[in-house]
C-alpha cells in the first residue's frame, strides 16, 4: 500500500509540470495582458515600457522557466485586476468551494443510494423505467437552467429559502441540489447497473436459494460489493463536480474559486486563472488519490 | 484488520475534510446573509451590484460602477447637486486667480478615517499623484495639471499648464477622490490598497472579491450624521436572475440594472418598486473614416443614421427606457444643444437615396462589432440594427465581442466599419465627449478628422469665458451630428429596483451614494 | 508489462466483442429494448429536422418581428397561431430557431466527437505500441487532462482563441480524447504480445497494417458507445458555455444559446428558455438511451449496465 502511494504521489509531479505548460501556453498565445493595463490613450512606446518591465519581451522558454521558479515559491503572479498575489486569493475561495462539493456529494450519494439499489431490485418494471428515465432527464438538465428555476419556486414563490449568498446552512441546500443532482443521476445510474450485476451473481443467488432473508441479501452482500465501482465512478466525477460548481457559484453568486475564476476569466486576469487551474487540479488528484486508496481498501481482489 | 483500519482512517479523513469546511460556515461570515428577512428598523443596508469594482486605486481606473461605490468612502473637491451645480464639497470656497491659477481654500476640520486632519498637503499628494504619474488609466483627465501648491494649512493654488476652463468638472469626479497623504507614505501604497481610508461618510471593512463589500459609518464625519445606515454592503451578483430575486424576496434593499423583462414583477411585488432616471450615457455606432470603407463617404454614415429607427430601438428593446439623440450631450452636462436631444433621423427613402448616390445602389457589406451584458439590452439593440440596416440593402456582419476581447479589439485598433460603444460623461462637461471627435485621438482608429472641428476644439480647450466656449461646444456638437461620425442611437435609462423601505431616486451619474438613500 | 497493467485495471477492458450476424439481429434487438427504440427513434427524429430544417422551419430563425413581441406557444392565452412555440424578445419563431438550433448542436456534438476520438487513437497507439518513457510521458498527459474539468479547460480556451463554431469544436474534441486513448491503449498493449501479432511483426509487416487489422475492429464498439455519450455531455457543455458567455455567439443559433439567452425572461416568458431547454434534455435522453443499448449489444459483458 505505501508502495503504491509512494508511486502514486511522484506521478503528481509530471503531471503538474505538463498541467503548468499547457496553461502558461494558452496564457502565452492569449497574449500580454498589457493593452487591457494600460488607459486607452496609451502609447506604443508606454506598452512596450511596460512589456519590458514585466519581462513579456523575453522568448517563451525563459518566461516559462521564470513563471515555473516563481510557481516553486508558490508565487503565481498578481492579479492585475486586483493587484495583490494571485494564489491567496485563490486559496481564500476554495474553503467555499469544498463546502459546496462535499454538500452535493452528499445530495448525490442520498439520491444515488436508494434510489439505484431500488431500481436495481425491480429491474425491467416500470419502476426502473421510471428511475432511469429520471435519472437521464436530470443529468441532461443544464445545470443553470435547474438553479435558475429552483430560486424562483423555492425562495421567491414559496418563500422557503434564501435566494443566494453563503453563511447559513439555509443558503446551502439550493445550490446543493442544483449541483448535486446532475452527480446523483450519473451515480444511480452506476449503482443501479453494479446491483444488477452483483444480483446476477452465483453467491447472491447462492444465498437467495438458501433461503436467506432478502433484505439482508441486497443489503449486506450486494450493497457493499456495489460501493466498490461507485466509489471509482464518485472519483472520477470529482472533476465533473468542480466543473459544475463554476456555473452553480455563478448562479447562487456562491462566493467560491467558481465566482472568482469567471470573473477572473472574462477580465483575462491570467495570473489568478493559472493559480485556479493548478489547486482545482491538485484538488482533483488528491481526491481520486483517496479513492483510489479507498477502492484499495474494500476491494478484496487487488492485490499489491 | 489492517485494510479496515486504513479505511476507517480515510473516511475520518474525509469527515473531517467535510466538517472543516461546515465550520466556514458557522461563523456566520457572509454579511449579506443576515438580511434574508429585513426588518423595517434594520440600519443595515445591502446593495446588490452586478459587477465587482476594480480596486481602491482611485486614479486607475476610468470605471463609472467603482466610482459609485468609492464615492461612500472617499470626497471630492466639488460635488454636483441635484440641480447639476458644482458645489464645494471639501472645498470650502474658491477662487480663479487667472487663467491658469485655481485659488481653493479648503475646509477646516475634515478628518480621515484614522483620525487624522485633512489639509492642503493631502491634496497636493491626491492630485499630482495622478495628474504626474502617465501609466494611471485617469491620467489622461488631470494631466493639464501642472502642479498643486500649498499656501497654507487650508489653502491651495492648482496650477495648469494652459488655462483649463473645465478644471471644476475635473475636481468633481473620478481619481479626484482626496487621499491620506501621512497614511499612505508611512504604510506604502499597497497597505493602503488593502486598507484604504478616505474623509466620506463610510469607512471600509472588508472586501471579498467578487463577492462583496462592506462599510461601516465614519462617526467623525465633518458634516455629521448625514447616513441613517449603520453599515453598507454591497453584494455582487452577476446572474440578472438572482439579483431581481434576492430584490423580490427581500433579501437586498436595493439592486441596479433590472433587465426591462423584470420591471412590472418588480413593480407589480409587494415591497419593491422600479425607479428610473436619465443616465448620462449614450449609446452610439462608431463608424470607421478610413480611406477604402465605404463609411469614409459622410453620405454612407447618412444613410446609416437614417435607416435606423432609433424610436424603435427604446420602445422595443429598451421597453422605453432610452432618449434617441443626436449628440451624446445630455441635459445637465455643459455644453449640452438641446435640439439634438430627444430626436433622431428615420427615413427609409432617403436613406436609400443617400446610398445611391454614394455608389452603393444595392447597398454593401459591413462588420459591427457589439459587445454583450455590458449596456441595458446591448445585444438586442445591435440584432435589431442589423435587420434596419438590411431594409436598405446593407448587409451587416454582427460579431459579439466578450467585453475584455472588446476591449483589446479597440485598443489594439482592429475595429471594423463599425462598432457600438457606451461613452459616458463623468466631467458633465461637453469638452470630454468633443475631445474624442479630435483627429489626434482618431488617427488609425477611425481615422476621423474635420478641420472646422479641430479649430472650434482648439478654441475651446483654452476659452475661460463660459458663454462662448458653450456656443463653441455645441456647434461641435452639431457638426458632428450632421458629419456623423458616430451614429448616436440614444441615452440609456439606469434602472433600479428598491425596497419600498427605502426613498431612493437613482441619478444621472449612476452613483450609489447610501447618504441619497432614506428609510422611509 | 505488469508495471503498466496497474494504471489501466481500473477501467473496463473493453476487449471482447461478440460478433453480430447482420442487420436482422441488430433491429430484433432493438425492438426488444424499450429505452434503445425510443433512443433510435428520437435520434433519427432530431437528424431528420437538423438535415431538413430550411424545409422544415416555419420561419426565417433570424426574421425579427416587433410587432409580435414575446408570444407565447398556442396553447397559452395570448399566443399567435402562426408561432406554434412562442416568440422571443425580438419577436422571432422560437420553433424555427429551435430546428435550426439542431444543427450547430449535432454539428459541435458529432465533429467535437470525431476529433477526440482521432486524437485518442493516435495517443492510444503511440502509447501502447512503443510503451516505456513514450506510454509514460502520455499517460502522465492523460492524468493531466483528467485533473482540470472540461468546463474550465474549455473556459480558458475560449477567453484565449474567441468562441465560434471552429474553436468550440477544437477545444471539446481536446478535452475528450482521454477516455479514447486509454481503451486503445489498453487494447494496444493486450495485442502486442499476442502471437500472432508477433508473428506479423518479425515477418514485416508495420505497424500501420497491424492496427487496421487486429485493433480497430476491437475498439470499435467501445468507440461508438463511448462517442454517443460524448456527443450527449457535449450538447450540455455547449449550453453551460453559452450561459458563461463564451458559448456559440449569435447570429449564429444553438441550442444552448437561446436557452442561454432566454434565462432573463424564465419568470415572465418561461418558454423561451424552457423549450430549447426541453429540446436538450429529449436530445440527450435519446442519444443516452441509444449509447445504453449500443453498449448492451456490442459489449456483452457490461449487460445492464447504465
Amino acid at each position: 500500500m505505501l508502495k503504491f502511494i509512494v508511486k502514486k504521489l511522484l506521478e503528481i509531479v509530471p503531471v503538474l509540470l505538463i498541467i503548468s505548460f499547457i496553461v502558461f501556453t494558452l496564457v502565452f498565445v492569449a497574449g500580454d495582458p498589457v493593452a487591457l493595463m494600460l488607459p486607452d490613450d496609451a502609447t506604443q512606446e508606454d506598452i512596450n515600457n511596460l512589456r519590458e518591465a514585466m519581462g513579456l519581451n523575453d522568448p517563451f522558454i525563459v518566461q516559462y522557466g521564470n513563471y515555473m521558479l516563481g510557481v516553486l515559491q508558490g508565487d503565481f503572479g498578481d492579479s492585475f485586476r486586483y493587484n495583490t498575489a494571485a494564489l491567496p486569493l485563490v486559496l481564500e475561495r476554495l474553503p467555499a468551494t469544498l463546502e459546496l462539493a462535499a454538500a452535493s456529494m452528499v445530495i448525490a450519494i442520498l439520491i444515488a443510494i436508494p434510489f439505484g439499489i431500488w431500481s436495481a431490485t425491480k429491474r425491467n418494471t416500470i419502476l426502473d423505467l421510471f428511475v432511469t428515465g429520471t435519472s437521464v432527464v436530470a443529468k441532461a438538465m443544464p445545470n443553470f437552467w435547474l438553479g435558475i428555476m429552483l430560486i424562483l419556486i423555492f425562495s421567491v414563490t414559496l418563500g422557503m429559502l434564501p435566494v443566494s449568498g453563503h453563511g447559513t446552512w439555509q443558503h446551502l441546500i439550493l445550490p446543493a441540489i442544483t449541483l448535486g443532482t446532475g452527480i446523483g443521476a450519473e451515480m444511480t445510474r452506476l449503482v443501479r447497473s453494479s446491483m444488477v450485476d452483483i444480483l446476477n451473481q452465483e453467491y447472491v443467488r447462492t444465498a437467495k436459494s438458501k433461503g436467506i432473508n432478502r433484505f439482508f441479501v441486497v443489503y449486506k452482500h450486494a450493497f457493499r460489493n456495489s460501493l466498490i465501482p461507485v466509489i471509482t465512478i464518485t472519483a472520477l466525477q470529482i472533476s465533473t463536480l468542480v466543473g459544475g460548481a463554476l456555473i452553480t457559484e455563478t448562479v447562487f453568486s456562491w462566493p467560491g474559486l467558481g465566482q472568482l475564476l469567471i470573473q477572473a476569466v472574462n477580465t483575462r486576469d491570467m495570473a489568478i486563472v493559472q493559480a485556479s487551474v493548478f489547486v482545482i487540479a491538485i484538488l482533483v488528484i488528491v481526491m481520486n488519490l483517496i479513492a483510489d486508496m479507498l477502492y484499495r481498501v474494500l476491494d478484496p481482489r487487488i492485490k499489491y | 484488520m489492517n485494510k479496515k483500519i486504513l479505511s476507517l482512517l480515510l473516511f475520518a479523513f474525509v469527515l473531517i475534510l467535510s466538517a472543516c469546511s461546515s465550520d466556514d460556515s458557522s461563523n456566520g461570515e457572509a454579511g449579506g446573509s443576515t438580511t434574508s428577512t429585513p426588518e423595517n428598523q434594520s440600519k443595515d443596508l445591502t446593495i446588490a451590484i452586478g459587477s465587482d469594482m476594480l480596486g481602491f486605486d482611485i486614479h486607475d481606473h476610468s470605471n463609472t460602477s467603482t466610482e459609485s461605490i468609492h464615492q461612500n468612502m472617499f470626497d471630492y473637491l466639488f460635488k454636483r447637486d441635484a440641480n447639476d451645480e458644482l458645489q464645494p464639497m471639501l472645498a470650502d470656497s474658491y477662487e480663479i486667480v487667472n487663467d491658469t491659477t485655481l485659488k481653493v481654500s479648503l475646509k477646516q476640520g475634515v478628518k480621515f478615517h484614522n483620525g487624522d486632519e485633512f489639509t492642503a498637503e493631502d491634496v497636493k499628494f491626491s492630485l499630482e499623484r495622478v495628474a504626474q504619474t502617465p501609466t494611471l488609466k485617469e491620467n489622461p483627465n488631470y494631466k493639464q495639471i501642472k502642479e498643486v501648491q500649498v499656501v497654507d494649512k487650508y489653502t491651495v493654488n492648482i496650477i495648469t499648464f494652459e488655462p483649463e476652463p473645465s478644471i471644476i468638472h475635473r475636481l468633481s469626479r473620478i481619481g479626484s477622490g482626496m487621499l491620506p497623504k501621512k497614511y499612505i507614505e508611512e504604510n506604502g501604497w499597497d497597505y493602503f490598497l488593502e486598507h484604504p481610508i478616505g474623509t466620506g461618510p463610510y469607512k471600509f471593512v472588508e472586501w471579498v472579491r467578487d463577492n462583496k463589500i462592506v462599510f461601516e459609518k465614519f462617526d467623525d464625519y465633518y458634516q455629521g450624521d448625514i447616513s441613517e445606515w449603520d453599515t453598507v454592503t454591497f453584494r455582487i451578483i452577476p446572474e440578472n436572475s438572482t439579483r431581481v430575486s434576492e430584490l423580490l424576496t427581500g433579501g437586498v434593499d436595493i439592486a441596479t440594472n433590472i433587465p426591462p423583462a423584470d420591471w412590472d414583477r418588480v413593480n407589480s411585488n409587494k415591497g419593491t418598486s422600479l425607479k428610473q432616471e436619465v443616465s448620462n450615457r449614450a449609446i452610439i455606432l462608431k463608424l470607421r473614416t478610413t480611406e477604402g470603407y465605404p463609411t469614409s463617404d459622410v453620405r454612407v454614415r447618412q444613410a446609416i443614421d437614417y435607416a435606423i429607427n432609433d424610436g424603435m430601438l427604446t420602445e422595443v428593446a429598451l421597453k422605453g427606457a432610452g432618449i434617441p439623440v443626436l449628440s451624446i450631450v445630455g441635459p445637465g452636462n455643459f455644453g449640452h444643444e438641446p435640439s439634438l436631444y430627444n430626436t433622431f433621423n428615420y427615413d427609409l427613402e432617403k436613406s436609400k437615396k443617400l446610398l445611391a448616390e454614394a455608389g452603393y445602389p444595392d447597398g454593401f457589406e459591413m462588420t459591427l462589432h457589439s459587445p454583450k451584458g455590458r449596456y441595458l439590452m446591448d445585444a438586442e439593440v445591435s440584432e435589431l440594427i442589423v435587420g434596419m440596416l438590411s431594409q436598405v440593402g446593407i448587409k451587416v456582419k454582427l460579431e459579439f465581442m466578450e467585453w475584455s476581447n472588446f476591449v483589446e479589439m479597440r485598443n489594439a485598433n482592429k475595429n471594423k466599419d463599425a462598432y457600438m460603444l457606451g461613452m459616458g460623461n463623468s466631467m458633465y462637461d461637453a469638452a470630454y465627449t468633443a475631445d474624442f471627435y479630435s483627429a489626434e485621438r482618431n488617427v488609425g482608429h477611425t481615422d476621423y478628422s474635420n478641420p472646422k472641428i479641430e479649430e472650434l476644439l482648439a478654441q475651446s480647450k483654452v476659452n475661460m469665458d463660459p458663454t462662448t466656449r458653450e456656443k463653441q461646444l455645441q456647434e461641435i456638437e452639431k457638426i458632428a451630428a450632421e458629419d456623423t461620425p458616430y451614429i448616436n442611437l440614444y441615452i440609456e435609462e439606469i434602472n433600479v429596483g428598491v425596497n419600498d423601505r427605502i426613498d431612493f431616486t437613482p441619478t444621472s451619474d449612476e452613483m450609489l451614494y447610501a447618504p441619497y438613500m432614506k428609510l422611509k | 508489462m505488469s508495471e503498466q497493467i496497474t494504471t489501466v485495471e481500473k477501467e473496463i477492458p473493453y476487449t471482447q466483442v461478440k460478433k453480430q450476424s447482420g442487420a436482422g439481429k441488430i433491429l430484433k434487438s432493438l425492438l426488444r429494448s424499450k429505452t434503445g427504440l425510443v433512443g433510435f427513434i428520437i435520434v433519427f427524429i432530431v437528424a431528420f429536422i437538423a438535415i431538413f430544417a430550411p424545409w422544415l422551419a416555419p420561419f426565417d430563425p433570424g426574421a425579427m418581428d416587433v410587432t409580435k413581441i414575446l408570444k407565447p406557444p398556442i396553447w397559452i392565452d395570448g399566443s399567435d397561431p402562426a408561432h406554434i412555440l412562442g416568440t422571443d424578445n425580438l419577436g422571432r419563431d422560437i420553433l424555427s430557431r429551435i430546428i435550426y438550433g439542431s444543427r450547430v448542436s449535432l454539428l459541435v456534438g458529432i465533429s467535437a466527437v470525431a476529433l477526440a476520438g482521432i486524437i485518442g487513437l493516435i495517443v492510444g497507439l503511440v502509447a501502447g505500441f512503443y510503451g516505456g518513457i513514450v506510454d509514460m510521458i502520455l499517460m502522465r498527459l492523460v492524468d493531466s487532462f483528467l485533473a482540470i474539468p472540461n468546463i474550465l479547460f474549455a473556459l480558458v480556451f475560449l477567453a484565449v482563441f474567441g468562441a465560434s463554431v471552429p474553436t468550440l469544436i477544437i477545444v471539446i474534441g481536446v478535452t475528450n480524447w482521454v477516455a479514447y486513448a486509454r481503451i486503445v491503449r489498453s487494447e494496444a498493449l493486450s495485442i502486442k504480445e499476442r502471437e500472432f501479432v508477433k508473428a506479423a511483426r518479425s515477418i514485416g509487416v508495420r505497424n500501420p497494417l497491424i492496427i487496421i487489422r487486429h485493433i480497430l475492429p476491437n475498439v470499435i464498439s467501445s468507440f461508438i458507445v463511448i462517442s454517443t455519450l460524448s456527443v450527449a455531455s457535449t450538447i450540455i457543455l455547449e449550453a453551460s458555455l453559452s450561459f458563461l458567455g463564451l458559448g456559440i455567439q449569435p447570429p449564429t443559433i444553438s441550442w444552448g444559446g437561446i436557452l442561454s439567452d432566454g434565462r432573463d425572461y424564465l419568470a415572465t416568458s418561461w418558454w423561451l428558455a424552457t423549450l430549447p431547454g426541453l429540446a436538450i434534455t429529449i436530445t440527450v435522453l435519446g442519444i443516452i438511451f441509444l449509447g445504453d443499448w449500443l453498449r448492451d449489444i456490442l459489449d456483452p459483458r457490461s449487460q445492464g449496465r447504465g
